[in-house]
Order: C-alpha cells, then structure tokens, then sequence
C-alpha cells in the first residue's frame, strides 16, 4: 500500500522471484471468495412449499386486500404465483425494499400474482405503525405469532422472500433486500410457466 | 446532522490523506521539505477529521439517532449505555470506523514525535501509513459506509449482536486488538520507509520501530488473553481456545512478532540476521491482514466471523499489494542485508535466540498451513474439510515445550560462549526445580509424557528467570551495600530491556503452567437435577440446585438457576448460571456462572432446563488454575511496559552500556548506540 | 572465507533435513487429523474408510428419531438428508432449542455397533438456522419456553 519505490538499488531478478511467489497466495485467497463456507444450502427451493394457516392483521390496498382477522392458506391459492416476504418493523433491510414491494405487489396483482407479508419475531400493533410510517403496504400482512411458519420456512432472519410457483412449488427463495429487477424477472417467469 | 457531519468528516479526510500521501512522497524525492512539512500536517488533519467522524458515531449511537445506517443496524432503546457505545465495535462498519480513527492516531503520533528526528525514512514511513489510511478510507466512504440516512427514520432498532452484548469483555477485547494489529503497521511503515530511502541496511530504523512494536505486542497479547477469557466467560463449553480461524489470526502475527523482539536482539548485538528480522517485521504485518482478510471476507467459517458484502474484494485487492509489493520491496533489498559479525559457540545466548526463532517460525508455519488447508484441500481436491484441534495440538504442544525449555536456557547462558563451570552453575538450580515439578506431576497423577515435560519445563524457566533477578540483586547487595528491596528495583531499572523481558518470561510460564494443569486436569459432571437435588462434584463437592427462575429485562429475557455450592456438606457459595433470550436470535446465550479461586475455577454453565421450571440440566468443569491464564497475561503485559519505559535522560545511553558492558563479551562486534 | 561457506553449507543442509522432517510430520498429522464434512449419503458412500475417524455430519434430525433419556443423560436421534439416514449417539444435554426436523452437524466418529448396525457417535452438537426445519411441537418455541417460567415463578 505504500506507493514510495526506491530510486535506486532495487534487485530486480531476486524482486520478481519474490513477486512470483506471492502470486499462488493471492489467486488462493481469491479462489476462497468464489465460495460460500455457509456448507449445505436451503434444499427448500424445488421442493413443495410447506402449508400454513396465517390469520391477516394489515388488510392491504383494494385490489389486494383481505379483511383483518381472516385466514391465509397457502393450499387455497395452488394455481397462482404467491410471494411470501418474511419480514419486521426491527429490520433495516426491510425498509429499503419496503418501495420496491409495494410497487411489484401493485403491478402484478392483475396478474394475479399474490403478495404476502409474514411478520417475522414481532407485534403485530408495531408492525402497523410501521407500515402507516413506510406510507402503506399495498398488499396484505399475516402474523406468525409463534414463528412456527417461519421455522417451516427455515427463516434465518428478515428479510427472506420466497416465490412460489403455481403447482405449490418453492421456485426461488432470495435472502436480503429485493430488488424491483429481481422481482420482475422471477415473477415474469413464473407466470409464463404452465401451471400443472 | 450527527449523519452529515460524520459522512462529510470521512469524505474529506479521504482526500486530505492522499493529498497528504502525494505531498510526503513527492517531497521526499525532490527534496522540498515544505512539502514535506505539509504533507505532515495532512497527517494530523486527517487525524481531526477521523476523530470527528467517531465522535459523531457514538453521539449518534448514544442519541438513538436511527436516521444513521449503522445506528439502526446495531443500536436499540432497550440496550444498556455501556453496550450502546461498545457496539461502536458490534458490527462491519463501526469497526473498520473505529479501526481507521485507531490508525489515524497511531499516524498523528509516529509523526509528532519523529518529524524532527529519525532523518530520511520518515517521509516514507508517513507515506506508507496514510497509505495503509487510505485504504480504511476507502472502505468507509465505500462498501462500509456506516453514514448511510435510513428514511423513513426507524423507531427503534434490534440492537448489537447477542453475544457481543452479553459480557463486559467486549468493551476491552476488540479495542485491544485493534490497537495489537494498528499498532504492528508502524514498524512495518518504518522497515517500508528504511527499505524506500535506502536506509535498511542501518539500524536505524530498527530503534525506531522497537518501542511501537513491543507496546503493539503488549495489546496483542493482552487482546488474545481477554478473547480467550471472554469465550470462556460466554461460549459456556468451559474452554478458552479452540483454533478457530479468528483465533489463529490473531495468534500468528503476536508469534511473529515474539520471535522478532528475540532475534533483533542478534542483529543488534552481532550484527545477523538483518534480512531475517525484516522479513519478520513484513510477515507480522501481512499477518494481521491476512487474519482479517479471512474472518471479514466469509472465507473461512468462525464463531466470531462478521462478514458480508462485497468488502472481501476490496480486502483481496489491498492483501494483493501488500504482498506483492513488501515481497519485491525485501527480496529486491536483500543484497544490502548482509551479516556483519557471527555467532560465538553453541552455547551461548546468540544460539538460544536463533533456536527460539526457528520454533516460533515453525509454529506460525504450522497455525497457518491448519487455518489455509481446508482452502486448499477444496480448491485442489475439491472436498470439505476442517482441520480439528488434534491436529494443532499433536504440532504445537512439542514445539511449546521446547519453547518453555529455552525460556529458561536463554536467560541463563551469556552471549560469549559459555564454559563448562558456567553452564553448570546457572543451569542446575533450574535443573532442580524441574525435577521437583516433575516429581509433583507425577505424584498428582500426570501420565501424559508432554504434561510432565510442560511441568518441569515451566519450572525450569521459573527458577531460571528468577534466578537473574536473585543474581544480579545479590551482586549489587554485595558491590554497593544496597537493601534487598532497593537492589531489586534498581537492577531492573539500569536494564528496563532486559528485565522486563524476564518478568514476560514469568507471565508466559504462569499461562503454559495453568493451560497444561487445566487441561490435564479438568474434569466434568453433568447431570439432570430436580429442584432441592444435588449433582455430585468429585469427592467432597456438590451443587445443589434451589431455584429455577425467570426475568424479563428491556432488552433480553433471562432464565437462571439458583445454585449452591456445597463442601462436605457446607454451603460455601451461591451460583446463578443463566441462560439469554434475545428477539434477534434464535439460540439463547448463556452465562455460565465461575466461581474463581487461585488453585482453580468451578465452572457451571446451565444446559437445558424444563418449563414448569422442576428441574435443570447442569455441565459443572472443575478446571484447576484457570485464573493464572488471566493472571500470566497481564504480568506479560507488565514486563511489555517495563521494556518500554525509557529511562529519563543521557543517563540511558550510559546506563545501559554499563549494565550491559558487565555482562558483554569482550569481542562485540556491534555495539549498539542510541543517537 | 572457505571455513565460513562449508559452515553455510552446513547449515542449509541441516536447515533443509529439519524442514523436511517437519513437513512430513507435518503434512502426515494432516492427513489422519482432517476432519471431513460429510452428509449421510456421503458418510455411508464412503464405505469401510470412514469408520474410526474424525467425521463432521450434516443433515436434518430425522422427525420422530430422538430419544432422550434425561436421567441418564444418553442422546440417539438419526440424522436425514433426502433417503439417507444415519444413527447418532451422543452423551450429554442437548442444546436447548434441539427438537426434530432441525439441521444440525454433529461432530464424531463412526463406529460399529455390537449388534451390526453403524453408531455415529457423537462428540458435540450443533444446531445449523439456515437450514429449514419442521414446526415443534406446541409450548417448544423459544418465547414459550420461557414465558411460563417468568409468569410462573418469581424472581
């Protein structure tokens, strides 16, 4: 880091044996950071995406909404794209992909695509401050009081979206903040996948 | 406000590093010393500026201001004020913030107090600080930018990380580190500034680096010390060590560094090794880089790890020059680093030095070939793997223990080579006192052939370092009439280097003592225990459990137990080991409960416990001399202090060469001068 | 000048035999102290080499498979990755949140039972979030779990 080369007196033959020598280190240590040390991954995505009964506590905007205290199962909902976005009124990432959703959720519900939000290790009455500060959730919030459905999910923290494919199936699961790209992307394809 | 001041502060003190950088190296080389002069000043700006920004960050975590990225990452109303202002440390971004402001502090200092003095090899010495600065200043406007506004502004946050919040140590731990590993870049900045102006073949720059380096070893060690007595007061498995990746790091550049604190003493006495003691220096640097390259890139898996994002590049890039350019800078250098003097008998001191080094370089060979082999192995072979602690310890415990027996050796020989009637008469009181440890060893049940060489080694270098301070106190009793109280004090202080050193030595063979008998006799109960019942412990021991009970605090909820401990029947103490609930994770933390005695801890950590609260599942350790670990760590950190402590005055030039000429041999071919 | 060059030479040759030697020990300690992560399709591939030696198994505790008796504090359990299962032993309390259907790597080694049938017997236990798990039983989440105690009990 030091950018200070001496005018003079250098050995260069012995400087590049040297400089040779480090090179297998460095292409080591980058080797190391094309890999993930996290050991097995998610064998969530591919597989049936577990069921759950989830009472709604954040009706959503028209065209999306469902009245507080009804149930959400997931088995209703087999033939149309469903995303689930773990998330809570603690969590940093959440905001920044609080817009993002909102948007997506908007768009494609005439698509009949269906947004969820699970609320992730918190309350229910903080989580709707939160959502009256971030503006509004255009799409519906169901509670997971005792985490179970989480744990079902193998939440690890928030947020954690998953996409669920027509036939019920986790097509892909994104940890950390969504994108409006990524969401679009995903979303495109699933709709145009068959549902069988 | 707080966000903008601390997010301008850092982008303004980027610039005003490299303009600093271009206007010492520039300056350098054309030789205008104002530019010089104000590329110095930069140094103490930036310094201002990095300041400011920290300043702001605590303020901001203080305040709850949750507008600021970071504060809302770590921070919570519910956190206690003292783990409020330490999660500074809790996460990515406030350590590397806190990291930088370490660093700039250590610039403003080397720079204070050598701009008008050290000569050429400063200007380059700045420039490779405010070099290694902008780096830190790149990530802190870029990928670990901690100032980033939240809008809309959160009411509150999750608060720090549950095990960095869970213990007082981590108010002392990461700090100490930080300034351990800061702290090793000035006498690499030296050795980069002697090697840019030509100047490495002196000595100069050696003096110059000997203070930074051994108060930067003090930290590091008494860093490793509290990290190890901080996952024995948190992780609840009873042990202080483990290999882990993030151990390893900071233990391999305190080895090089040990060893470089030994081998300088060669150069400077006889004239060798000078590539040897650079390569040291440079390796010791890379080291800590190295270490955090590893645990803040998520290549390696660790309990401490914090990783993520795409930092790990910027690491790999800046771990790239280091290597690269220290590699060409050493090997280019090399030819200037020729022996001027040699060595005088196998028995000598000289030797004694030169072995300890090839132990301690053996030893980091070997951290370092365990903590990079599952890289390898999956790169070459493409397996999984982990490399476990047997493995480190069938490696390393031979080599600690010929360690601990040259401890006692080095001390005893003289530099000129030693006679038979010497070597007799300094080795055989240390030769006693290891065949009366190993007597003991024996007698309290040792089997284990490198325990009992652990014992009597330790003894040995004991009784051996002792003796120089019974010694030399005697000779100034009988030459000047002295008290023995007096005579003390004032041989270590005509020699500060040198007793000091020794008082090290005693630290390290209370911490080799304590882990060999914690470890060799470390036993352990566990068992399933109904309220008003009581686990057995050994023979005359037991802890009867009386309450199983519950609280909810602002930030956490905790369960504990209520112990007491019992001796024959006796009540002599009460135990509370508990367990943490906290929203963020899904495991609790616990806090075992220590009760801590000079000949040993008991050690209870609650495992499981059942709802209705009837019953609990209780791991009690009863691990003999565990606190001499603490203990030892801060004696090395006392005797780090005495080597440092200049000695006020001309007096030290002549006082030291007195105290030394006693000793010397006649044929020193380098005698050392301080300017 | 000659005496000074043969000590050199001496001394490079000692330097080289002592580096060998360490490396082989070295690289030998490697060898048999690798601790290899396995699943248990990967454990039960790998045929006879795999007995008796350090072992880091990953999977999913098998619903159902535990069996913990806490009296005598002995743990069996068997760990599942898709069709594979392998039987786990182990001495000692679970952590607290242990419960079916969770990911876990345990670490140990495989032996052979008296009655035929491989034990993997383990020597620490930990629990693995990101793997996804079964819902626990009812009163088994973490705020259940010491809720009851707080209302329950004072302090």
């Amino acid at each position: 880091m030091d950018d200070a080369i001496p005018a003079t007196g250098l050995n260069w033959r012995r400087a590049s044996i040297a400089g040779a020598v480090a090179l297998p280190i460095i292409a080591l240590l980058a080797f190391g950071m094309t890999r993930d040390p996290g050991e097995i991954t998610s064998p969530l995505p591919g597989k049936m995406a577990p069921d759950f009964a989830l009472e709604v506590f954040a009706q959503g905007e028209p065209g999306q909404e469902r009245m507080v205290g009804d149930t959400v199962r997931l088995s209703e909902m087999r033939g149309q794209v469903v995303v689930l976005n773990f998330w809570g009124s603690w969590c940093l990432e959440c905001r920044r992909e609080h817009q993002a959703l909102t948007n997506v959720a908007s768009e494609y519900a005439t698509k009949g695509v269906k947004f969820f939000g699970v609320l992730y290790n918190d309350q229910p009455s903080t989580a709707l401050r939160w959502i009256q500060e971030m503006g509004g959730q255009s799409y519906p919030s169901v509670n997971d009081p005792r985490t179970r459905t989480s744990i079902d999910y193998g939440i690890y923290g928030a947020p954690e979206t998953f996409f669920i494919a027509k036939n019920g199936v986790v097509a892909y699961k994104h940890i950390g903040a969504l994108t409006e790209a990524i969401m679009i992307q995903k979303l495109d394809s699933l709709i145009a996948a068959p549902s069988s | 406000m707080t966000r903008l001041i601390g997010a301008n502060a850092l982008i303004v003190a980027l610039g005003v590093t490299v303009v600093g950088l271009l206007l010492v190296t520039f300056g350098a080389r054309r030789q205008r010393a104002e530019w010089v002069e104000a590329g110095y000043s930069a140094t103490y700006l930036q310094f201002a500026l990095v300041t400011a920004a920290t300043f702001a960050m605590i303020f901001g975590l203080v305040s709850h201001d949750f507008s600021i990225d970071y504060v809302a990452q770590v921070g919570s109303r519910a956190t206690p004020l003292y783990y409020t202002v330490i999660s500074l440390w809790g996460a990515l971004e406030g350590s590397i913030l806190f990291w930088g402001w370490v660093l700039s502090l250590l610039t403003a200092l080397v720079v204070f107090w050598n701009r008008d003095r050290g000569g050429k090899l400063i200007p380059y010495t700045t420039a490779t600080l405010l070099g290694v600065g902008i780096f830190f200043q790149i990530l802190l406007v870029g990928p670990a930018h901690p100032f980033g506004l939240v809008s809309p502004v959160p009411l509150d946050g999750p608060g720090p990380n549950p095990l960095l919040q869970n213990h007082w140590l981590m108010g002392i731990h990461p700090p100490l580190l930080y300034l351990g590993y800061v702290g090793m870049t000035v006498p690499f900045a030296f050795a980069m500034g002697a090697m840019a102006a030509g100047e490495v073949g002196d000595t100069g720059w050696i003096r110059l680096s000997r203070r930074w380096l051994l108060g930067a070893w003090a930290f590091l060690t008494a860093a490793i010390i509290a990290g190890m007595w901080w996952s024995y007061e948190v992780l609840g498995w009873g042990g202080y060590w483990a290999w882990d990746p993030v151990e390893n790091a900071s233990f391999m550049p305190w080895l090089t560094a040990t060893a470089f604190l030994h081998s300088v003493m060669v150069q400077e006495r006889r004239g060798l090794l000078k590539l040897w003691n650079l390569n040291l220096i440079v390796a010791t640097f890379v080291l800590t880089i190295l270490g955090t390259f590893l645990t803040r890139s998520g290549v390696l898996t660790s309990v401490h790890a914090f990783t993520e994002g795409n930092i790990g590049y910027y690491f790999l890039v800046a771990i790239a020059i280091v290597l690269l350019l220290s590699f060409v800078l050493v090997a280019g250098n090399s030819e200037k680093l020729t022996s001027d003097g040699q060595l005088e008998g196998t028995a000598s001191r000289g030797s004694v030095f030169l072995l300890n080094n090839l132990f301690l370089t053996a030893f980091t060979f070997t951290v370092l070939v365990g903590t990079l082999f599952p890289l390898v192995a999956e790169a070459v072979r493409g397996v999984k793997v982990s490399v476990g602690e047997p493995f480190f310890n069938r490696m390393t415990v031979p080599i600690c223990v010929a360690l601990l027996f040259l401890m006692g050796v080095g001390p005893a020989l003289p530099w000129k080579a030693a006679d038979r009637a010497t070597i007799r008469r300094k080795l055989l009181p240390p030769a006693i006192g290891s065949g009366v440890a190993l007597l003991v060893a024996l007698f309290a049940g040792t089997r284990d052939v490198f325990a009992l060489l652990a014992f009597m080694f330790a003894a040995f270098a004991l009784v051996a370092n002792v003796g120089e301070f019974v010694e030399g106190a005697r000779l100034r009793m009988q030459q000047r009439g002295e008290s023995a109280p007096l005579a003390l004090s004032e041989l270590v202080n005509a020699n500060r280097r040198r007793y000091g050193g020794y008082v090290a030595h005693l630290g390290v063979v209370a911490v080799a003592a304590a882990i060999t008998a914690a470890s060799t006799f470390k036993t352990e109960y566990e068992g399933t225990i109904k309220k008003g019942e009581s686990l057995k412990i050994g023979e005359n021991m037991a802890v009867r459990l009386d309450e199983v009970w519950g609280r909810e605090e602002p930030q956490r909820a905790v369960i504990g137990t209520t112990l007491t401990l019992l001796k024959n029947g006796r009540e002599i103490a009460t135990l509370d080991p508990r367990m943490n609930f906290y929203p963020t994770s899904q495991q609790p933390v616990p806090t075992p409960a220590v009760r801590s005695r000079p000949t040993g801890d008991i050690y209870v950590n609650l495992q499981a416990f059942q709802q209705d609260g009837s019953n609990a599942t209780l791991r009690v350790i009863v691990e003999p001399l565990v606190p001499w670990i603490w203990l030892g760590g801060m004696i090395i950190c006392c005797g780090a202090l005495i080597s440092m402590l200049p000695v006020p005055g001309a007096a030290r030039v002549r006082a030291a060469a007195r105290a030394e000429s006693a000793e010397r041999a006649p044929g020193a071919t380098t005698p050392v001068t301080a300017s | 000048m000659s005496s000074t060059s043969r000590k050199a030479a001496t001394l490079t040759i000692a330097g080289v035999i002592v580096a060998a030697a360490f490396g082989y020990m070295m690289f030998g300690g490697l060898e048999s102290n690798v601790v290899y992560f396995l699943t248990p399709a990967e454990l039960v591939a790998r045929g006879e080499g795999v007995y008796d030696r350090a072992v880091r198994l990953g999977g999913q505790v098998a619903p159902g498979s535990v069996q913990w008796d806490a009296n005598a504090l002995d743990l069996k359990f068997r760990v599942r990755e898709g069709t594979h299962e392998v039987v786990v032993h182990s001495k000692g309390a679970p952590p607290q949140m242990f419960r079916d259907g969770m990911g876990v790597v345990v670490e140990g080694k495989y032996v052979r039972a008296a009655n035929g049938q491989s034990v993997f017997e383990s020597k620490n236990l930990m629990i693995k979030h990101s793997e996804e798990y079964r819902a626990p039983k009812d009163g088994q989440m973490p705020q259940e779990m010491y809720k009851s105690l707080i209302k329950g009990v004072s302090s």
